[in-house]
C-alpha cells in the first residue's frame, strides 16, 4: 500500500488501441493514475503486439519477436514491472514474457531475431493487467478515499469478459486476484465508486471478440446476450475493461436491434471513466465521456467538473 | 444338564423402563413361569448390574442368566459369565424402540419376548466341542505360479510348515515368462522389473516348504485340521496330513483361435497379448512374419471379453497389461507409435496414474468397437467419439488383449468318473434341487449353461470338463463348486477366499481375474483364513460365519429314515454317507447353519444349544389372546445374518412397525424346520413370516444355499396349508439385507394388513 | 463441412499425424493427455457454430484425419475466451493448440479462402509496416480484399458506425501513427522469419 508522497513507478504500455477506438480507456487510465498512487511512463517506441491474428500471417516466432521488442526496450527503461490497460496486449505480452522466461532455446531464438536491430531481452521484468494492479498494489480503500464524488444511484452492469481474467488472473504470474467463474473485481471497483453494481449473471460472457470485428454476423448473438442481461437489470450503463468489448457491445447495438428487433441502446463505459467521475475529475478531459458513441446523460450529469 | 438354575435379569435403561411396565414383566417371570430368582436394575450392563448377575452365580443360585435387555448382538463382552449359559431376550432394539411407550400392545410384546426367552432356557444346553488331538498344522498350496508362491511364503513366515505343489515341471507359472511388470509401487507410472524369479528362490531356500513338482492331488478326505491327502508324484503316491489347502491353481488365456473375427490366423501379426510377452521377452517388438521393427501397433481391447458368444465377464488386467505393452513398444522406440482400441478402459485405483503415464508418451486410446482386421491388418473400427467408422492403415502388429480362464479343474486330466456330473449340477443356481422358480425356465438355464460358458480347446469340448484339482472324497463329489463364469463359488462379499468346502481356500485369478499386486495380497488373505481354520478346528470351534461356535449337528441315527436330504442339501458338503447309508459328519467341514436340522423330516438332527424342540417350545410359549380381542399373532422367524440385525436396525432408527409380530432369530432360513410352521398354525399364530438373506445366483445367504432351500421347502407347503383350510399366503418368506431397515417395516405392516384381511387363523383357541 | 479444398491429393487417414501434432504445434505435447471429457466443447460459446468442437477435433487429430482438421472452420471461429484452457482438467491449452493449428492451416494452404486469413494478412501488413495496427486502414484492406463491389458493399454498410468513430475522435484521420524504428522492427521480422523456416517451430 502506497502513500500520498510515494508513486509506483510502471512502464506503461498503452497499445494500438490507445490511439483509434480506445482512445478513451488511454485517456481516463491516465488521469486517474496519480490519484491511485501509480506514476505511468510510456514504454519507448512501443510496437503492436500482435493481438489475436497476428500469429497467423506473420508466424510463430515474428510474432513473439514483437513482444520480444517490446520487452527489449522496456528493459532499457528499468526494472520496473510493464503495465497495460488492454486486454489482448496483457495477454500476448505477459504470456510472450513468461514463455521467453521458461524456455531458454526459445529465448535464444527470439534474441537471435532482436539482435537485427542491435536489442535483445536478457531481463527478467513482469507484465502486469492494469486491473490487477489497482486490486494488488492500491486496493479499494485507497480507491474510496479518492471518491470524493459518488456515484450515487448510478446502475451499472459490471462486464467482465475474456482475456482480462482469463486465463491469468487465478495464477501466481497473473498476480491472483480474481477467480475465472465469478470474478468480482469490477463490481468492486464499482461500488467503492459509490454506484450500485447490479446482478449480471453473464458477466464472463464472450462479445465474440475479433471474430466480431471479422464476421459479426456469426456473433451478433452472442452480443445481445450481454445487452438482454443488462436491460434485464436496468442498468444505466455497462462498464468494461476490455478496449475490444467496450466497442463491440457499443457499436453493434444498431445491427443487433436490426436482426432481432430489439431497441437497445445501453452506454458502455470504461470503469476508468466511472473512477475519474467519481474521483471529481474532467468529464473530458479525465473521463473521456465524449469519445462514448452511446452517451450516459445520467452519469455525465454526476460529473461534477 | 445337572438341575436347571434359571434367573431372569431385566434391565430398565435404555428407555425401556419407562415405555413398559418391568414390575409387570417380573411378574411373569416370578408368577407365571416361577422363576425364583428374578431382579431388576437401571442399567444392567453397568459394573453394578453386571455383578449383581455374578454375584448369583458365584453363590450357586443361578446357573442360566436369562438377560431382558438389549438385542443379543451388543453388550455380548459384559454378560459373560463362565460357562454359565447367557440367554438374551430383546427388549430394546425390537420392543421400546419401535413400539410406541405405555401401550398394552407393547406390554404383551415385552412379556412374550421375557416368555420365549425362559422357555429358550429350558431347553438349550452347553455345546461340548468335538476335540481332535491330533492336527495337522502343515499348510497344502496347490499351485505354484505367483499365488501359489505367495500363499507358500506367507504361510511359512507366520511360522506354519507348508507343502506346495506344482502340477508342471517348473515354478512361477505364467508370470515368470513375462518381460516387465505393471507398477506396483509409487508413483505408479513406470514399468518394473518382473521379479518373480527372485520370489522362486526365496521360496526353494525356505526350509519350511516342501516344493514337489510334477505333483497332483489324487485324493483329499477329512476335514480341516486333519485332511488326509495322497498326493500323486513322479509316479509315485504319498499321504500327507493336512490343516488347511490354499487353490492357487491360477488361469490359462482364452483361446483366440476363437477370435478369427479379429482376424486371429489371417496374419501371423495378428498376436494375443500373451504371445506379444514372449516376443518382448525376447527383445524389442518384432513382426513375426519378417522379423521387421513394429513401428506401429494396435491393441484391441475386450477381444473375446464381454461378450455372450465367449467369455461373458472383464478380465480386469487386460487394459493395465495392453497399457504396459504399449509403453514398451514406444518406450523401446521413439518412432515407434502405439494405438489402444477400447470400449470402456479400466484402470482401477493406480493404475489411473500408469494410464496418464501411457498418454503422455503418446500412446494413443480410440474409443469404439472393431468391425473388422483385414489381412493387411487394416483395423476398421467406428468411434464413439467421433461418430464415424475409421480405418487404421499401415500398422505392423495388431494384439488381442484376451481374457483369463480360471483353472477350476486341471486342463491336462481327463473327467473324474464320478462326481463330473455333480459339477455340472452345481453350477446351476437351483440346483440341488428340482423345483421350477418363477425366475428361470429349466430350457433357459440349460441354453445358458452350453452357450455362456467358453470352449477352450486345451480342456477337451467342455470347459468344466477336466480334472478335480483336489479329487474330494466327498458324498456330494470330488470338485469345489463353481459359478456359471467358471470361477469358484464364494460368498464374494463377506468371505472372499472361501470356497464351499469348509478349510479350502481359494486365491487369484483362479476365484477371479487379477493382476499380480492384487494376487500378492490375495494369497496372503487366504492363507490368514487357512490358519484361522486349522486353528479353529483344533478347539472344535467353527470358522466363518459362527466364528467360534462349538456346537455341531447331532445326529439320532435311531429314527433315521436314510432319506438323505441331510447329506444332498448341505451347501459345504460336511456330510457324507457310512457304509450303511447312515450320515456321517465331519464336523470340521461343518458351518453350524442348521439347513441339515431343517430338511431332517423326522427331526432328528439336533445342536445342544439350538434345535427343533427348544424353538418349538418358544413358539408356545408365547400368549396368542383369541380372536375377540382382535390381536392377530404374526411369528418371524429371523436369520441371524441379515434379518435379524436389520430389525434391530429399524429399533435404533426409531422405525415403528406392527406391535403382532413376535421374532425368534434363526441362524439360517435353511434351519427352520417345518415342525416350527406347524406348531405356530396350531399354537394360534395368523401368520408366518421367514425373514432372510437374498437366494439365487448372485446369493447374498450368508451360508450359500440356505435361504434358497427354505425358499422352495416353503413352496411345498401351499399345499399341505390348502388341505388345512389355510390361504397359501399366510405363510411368506421375504428376503433382506441388514441395509433394509428403512423398509422393514413397510414389509412387516403390509404383510400384518394381508393378515388382517385374511381373518384369524380358524386353529386358534383349539 | 470444409471451406479450403487442398491442390494435392493427400490420404483421408494418415496415421502420422496426431504424433506431428504433439511434435509440431504450440502445446501439442499436453495434447496427449486429453481425456475427451468435452468439457472444453461444453464451454465454447461458439461451439455449435464450428464444424466440430475443439473436443472431437482432438480425437480426430488422433484418428489421423488430417485433411479434415486442417480444413474445418473450427480453428477460425474460436473468439480466443480461453474458457476451455481454465476448465480443461488435464490442463489442455485449447486455445493455444487450435491457434497454433490455425497458423499450420494457413503455411499448408488450406485456408486460403478463410475471412480470418485476409483480416490476418491486412493486420500484418499494418503492424509490419507501421509498427502499430491502424484499424481504419486494416478494417478498409479487408474489406477490399473481398473484392471492389463487396469492399465497398462493407464500408457502406458499417458507414454509420465509421463516423460515430470520426465523430468522437476514435478513428484516426491522417497519416498512420508509425514507431520511429520501423526499419528496426522490419530487420528483426525478417530475421524472426528465416529462423522460423529453417527451424520449424517458432
Amino acid at each position: 500500500m502506497m502513500t500520498d508522497v510515494e508513486k509506483k513507478k510502471f512502464t506503461y504500455y498503452p497499445g494500438c488501441s490507445s490511439q483509434g477506438s480506445a482512445r478513451h480507456l488511454d485517456e481516463s487510465l491516465r488521469a486517474i493514475a496519480p490519484e491511485l498512487g501509480l506514476e505511468l511512463e510510456e514504454l519507448d517506441d512501443w510496437n503492436c503486439c500482435g493481438a489475436s491474428v497476428g500469429h497467423v500471417a506473420g508466424g510463430s516466432l515474428p510474432n513473439l519477436s514483437l513482444t520480444g521488442r517490446n520487452l527489449a526496450n522496456a528493459a532499457k527503461q528499468g526494472k520496473q514491472d510493464v503495465l497495460t490497460g488492454c486486454a489482448a496486449c496483457y495477454l500476448n505480452t505477459h504470456a510472450g514474457n513468461e514463455k521467453i522466461k521458461k524456455d531458454v532455446a526459445l529465448r535464444g531464438r527470439v534474441n537471435e531475431a532482436l539482435a537485427a536491430a542491435d536489442t535483445s531481452y536478457d531481463d527478467d521484468l513482469q507484465v502486469r493487467h492494469a486491473c490487477e494492479v489497482i486490486v494488488n498494489e492500491v486496493g479499494l480503500d485507497k480507491i474510496r478515499e479518492r471518491v470524493t464524488n459518488p456515484l450515487t444511484g448510478l446502475k451499472v452492469a459490471s462486464y467482465v469478459g475474456c482475456q482480462t481474467v482469463r486465463p491469468f488472473a487465478n495464477t501466481d504470474g497473473g498476480g491472483s486476484y480474481d477467480t475465472y467463474d465469478d470474478p468480482e473485481f469490477l463490481d468492486n471497483f464499482t461500488q467503492a465508486c459509490g454506484a450500485e453494481a447490479v446482478d449480471f449473471e453473464v458477466k464472463t460472457a464472450c462479445c465474440g471478440g475479433s471474430v466480431s470485428v471479422m464476421n459479426p454476423e456469426k456473433t451478433l448473438h452472442l452480443i445481445k446476450r450481454i445487452l438482454d442481461a443488462a436491460k434485464a437489470s436496468d442498468a444505466d450503463v455497462i462498464a468494461t475493461p476490455c478496449p475490444l468489448c467496450q466497442t463491440n457491445v457499443e457499436m453493434y447495438q444498431d445491427a443487433i436491434n436490426k436482426e432481432f428487433g430489439t431497441d437497445f441502446n445501453i452506454p458502455v463505459v470504461f470503469y476508468s471513466q466511472l473512477m475519474a467521475v467519481a474521483f471529481g475529475l474532467d468529464k473530458e478531459k479525465a473521463a473521456a465521456l465524449q469519445r462514448n458513441t452511446i452517451r450516459s446523460e445520467k452519469l455525465e450529469n454526476m460529473a461534477k467538473a | 444338564m445337572s438341575e436347571r438354575k434359571p434367573g431372569v435379569y431385566l434391565c430398565r435403561g435404555c428407555g425401556i423402563g419407562d415405555a413398559v411396565s418391568v414390575d409387570e414383566l417380573e411378574k411373569v417371570a416370578s408368577s407365571e413361569f416361577k422363576v425364583p430368582t428374578c431382579r431388576q436394575h437401571d442399567v444392567m450392563c453397568s459394573s453394578e448390574g453386571v455383578a449383581m448377575i455374578a454375584r448369583d452365580v458365584a453363590d450357586g443360585t443361578v446357573n442360566q442368566a436369562i438377560i431382558g435387555a438389549c438385542s443379543q448382538r451388543v453388550m455380548t463382552d459384559r454378560f459373560q459369565f463362565g460357562d454359565t449359559q447367557v440367554v438374551r431376550a430383546n427388549l430394546r432394539e425390537q420392543v421400546v424402540w419401535s413400539q410406541p411407550a405405555g401401550e398394552e400392545d407393547t406390554q404383551m410384546l415385552a412379556a412374550d419376548n421375557i416368555r420365549m426367552g425362559i422357555a429358550q432356557a429350558a431347553k438349550i444346553n452347553a455345546p461340548v466341542a468335538a476335540v481332535h488331538e491330533d492336527f495337522s498344522r502343515t499348510i497344502l498350496v496347490v499351485g505354484g505360479g505367483v499365488a501359489g508362491l505367495n500363499a507358500a511364503r506367507e504361510a511359512a513366515r507366520t511360522g506354519y510348515d507348508v507343502i506346495l505343489l506344482e502340477r508342471t515341471d517348473r515354478l512361477g507359472g505364467w508370470a515368470i515368462q513375462w518381460s516387465k511388470r505393471m507398477p506396483h509401487r509409487p508413483p505408479y507410472r513406470d514399468l518394473q522389473e518382473n521379479d518373480v524369479g527372485l520370489l522362486v528362490a526365496e521360496v526353494e531356500a525356505d526350509d519350511a516348504i516342501r516344493v514337489l513338482t510334477n505333483a497332483t492331488v489324487s485324493k483329499t478326505e477329512g476335514g480341516p485340521g486333519k485332511f488326509t491327502v495322497t498326493i500323486s508324484h513322479g509316479g509315485t503316491e504319498q499321504i500327507e496330513r493336512i490343516g488347511a489347502i490354499v487353490v492357487a491353481t491360477g488361469w490359462r488365456p482364452y483361446d483366440p483361435n476363437n477370435l478369427t473375427h479379429l482376424g486371429y490366423g489371417a496374419s501371423p501379426d495378428v498376436v494375443t497379448g500373451v504371445e506379444l510377452e514372449s516376443i518382448l521377452a525376447a527383445g524389442a517388438a518384432k513382426r513375426k512374419s519378417d522379423d521387421q521393427p513394429v513401428r506401429n501397433i494396435a491393441f484391441i481391447q475386450c477381444a473375446g471379453s464381454r461378450d455372450p458368444n465367449h467369455l461373458p465377464y472383464c478380465s480386469s488386467i487386460c487394459c493395465g497389461v495392453s497399457i504396459k505393452q504399449a509403453l514398451q513398444v514406444v518406450q523401446n522406440d521413439p518412432d515407434a507409435s502405439a494405438y489402444i482400441i477400447f470400449d470402456e478402459l479400466r484402470t482401477p485405483g493406480t493404475a489411473e496414474e500408469f494410464y496418464r503415464q501411457a498418454q503422455e508418451a503418446g500412446v494413443i486410446f480410440m474409443k469404439g468397437k472393431v468391425n473388422s482386421v483385414e489381412g493387411d491388418l487394416t483395423v476398421t473400427y467406428h468411434d464413439d467419439l467421433i461418430g464415424e467408422d475409421i480405418p487404421l492403415m499401415g500398422l505392423d502388429m495388431v494384439v488381442l488383449a484376451t481374457g483369463m480362464v480360471p483353472n477350476s479343474t486341471n486342463p491336462d486330466q481327463p473327467d473324474p468318473e464320478k462326481g463330473a456330473e455333480q459339477l455340472l449340477n452345481d453350477i446351476d443356481p437351483r440346483a440341488p434341487l428340482d423345483f421350477v422358480s418363477e425366475a428361470a425356465e429349466p430350457e433357459t438355464v440349460e441354453a445358458q449353461l452350453t452357450t455362456e460358458l467358453p470352449t477352450t480347446s486345451d480342456a477337451g469340448a467342455s470347459p468344466i470338463g477336466g480334472g478335480s484339482i483336489l479329487n474330494l472324497q466327498y458324498r456330494q463329489g470330488p470338485h469345489i463348486p463353481i459359478l456359471a463364469d467358471g470361477f469358484s463359488d464364494s460368498h464374494y462379499i463377506c468371505f472372499p477366499y472361501e470356497t464351499r468346502r469348509t478349510g479350502i481356500y481359494t486365491c487369484g485369478p483362479v476365484r477371479r481375474p487379477m493382476d499380480m499386486a492384487e494376487t500378492a495380497e490375495d494369497a496372503a488373505g487366504a492363507v490368514l483364513k487357512a490358519i484361522q481354520s486349522l486353528n479353529n478346528a483344533s478347539q472344535g470351534a467353527a470358522v466363518h460365519p459362527r466364528v467360534g461356535d462349538l456346537s455341531f449337528p447331532k445326529f439320532g441315527l435311531d429314527i433315521c429314515t436314510k432319506c438323505r436330504r441331510c447329506t444332498v442339501e448341505c451347501p459345504f458338503g460336511a456330510i457324507d454317507e457310512d457304509e450303511n447309508d447312515f450320515p456321517i459328519l465331519t464336523e470340521s467341514r461343518c458351518r453350524r447353519c442348521g439347513t441339515c436340522m431343517g430338511a431332517c423330516p423326522v427331526r432328528t438332527i439336533s445342536f445342544d444349544n439350538y434345535n427343533v424342540a427348544m424353538v418349538s417350545d418358544m413358539i408356545k410359549a408365547v400368549e396368542v389372546p383369541d380372536e375377540f380381542d382382535e390381536k392377530p399373532r404374526i411369528l418371524v422367524l429371523a436369520c441371524e445374518n441379515d434379518a435379524y440385525p436389520a430389525l434391530d436396525m429399524a429399533g435404533v432408527n426409531r422405525h415403528q412397525y406392527s406391535p403382532y409380530i413376535r421374532t425368534i432369530p434363526v441362524r439360517c432360513l435353511g434351519s427352520v424346520s417345518m415342525l416350527w410352521i406347524s406348531t405356530a398354525l396350531e399354537s394360534g399364530f395368523d401368520g408366518i413370516m421367514l425373514m432372510g438373506c437374498k437366494s439365487g445366483d448372485d446369493y447374498q445367504c450368508h451360508f450359500v444355499k440356505g435361504s434358497g432351500i427354505a425358499k422352495e421347502r416353503m413352496s411345498k407347503v401351499g399345499e399341505t396349508l390348502k388341505s388345512m383350510m389355510l390361504e397359501e399366503d399366510r405363510i411368506v418368506v421375504e428376503e433382506v439385507s441388514i441395509a433394509d431397515s428403512g423398509s422393514i417395516p413397510k414389509v412387516i405392516n403390509t404383510f400384518a394388513e394381508r393378515i388382517e384381511e385374511l381373518g384369524y387363523n380358524p386353529f386358534k383357541g383349539f | 463441412m470444409t471451406q479450403a479444398v487442398p491442390e494435392q491429393s493427400k490420404k483421408k487417414y494418415d496415421l502420422g499425424f496426431a504424433r506431428w501434432v504433439y511434435d509440431n504445434i504450440d502445446g501439442g505435447d499436453k495434447l496427449s493427455m486429453c481425456m475427451q471429457c468435452g468439457a472444453c466443447s461444453g464451454s465454447c460459446p461458439i461451439g455449435v457454430q464450428m464444424d466440430h468442437g475443439p473436443r472431437k477435433l482432438f480425437m480426430m487429430i488422433r484418428a489421423g484425419m488430417k485433411e479434415a482438421v486442417l480444413s474445418s472452420n473450427t480453428l477460425w471461429n474460436c473468439t480466443k475466451c480461453y474458457r476451455c484452457v481454465v476448465r480443461c482438467p488435464r490442463g489442455v491449452p485449447v486455445t493455444y493448440i487450435l491457434g497454433s493449428l490455425g497458423t499450420k492451416a494457413v503455411e499448408l494452404g488450406y485456408a486460403d479462402k478463410e475471412d480470418t486469413r485476409s483480416f490476418a494478412r491486412s493486420f500484418w501488413w499494418s503492424a509490419a509496416t507501421f509498427g502499430r495496427t491502424d484499424e481504419r486502414l486494416v478494417t478498409a484492406r479487408y474489406y477490399f480484399s473481398f473484392g471492389l463491389v463487396e469492399g465497398i458493399k462493407k464500408g457502406l454498410a458499417n458507414l454509420k458506425i465509421a463516423l460515430g468513430m470520426v465523430k468522437t475522435g476514435r478513428m484516426h484521420i491522417g497519416a498512420p501513427h508509425k514507431i520511429k524504428d520501423t526499419r528496426g522492427l522490419q530487420a528483426i521480422l525478417a530475421k524472426a522469419q528465416e529462423i522460423e523456416s529453417r527451424a520449424g517451430k517458432g
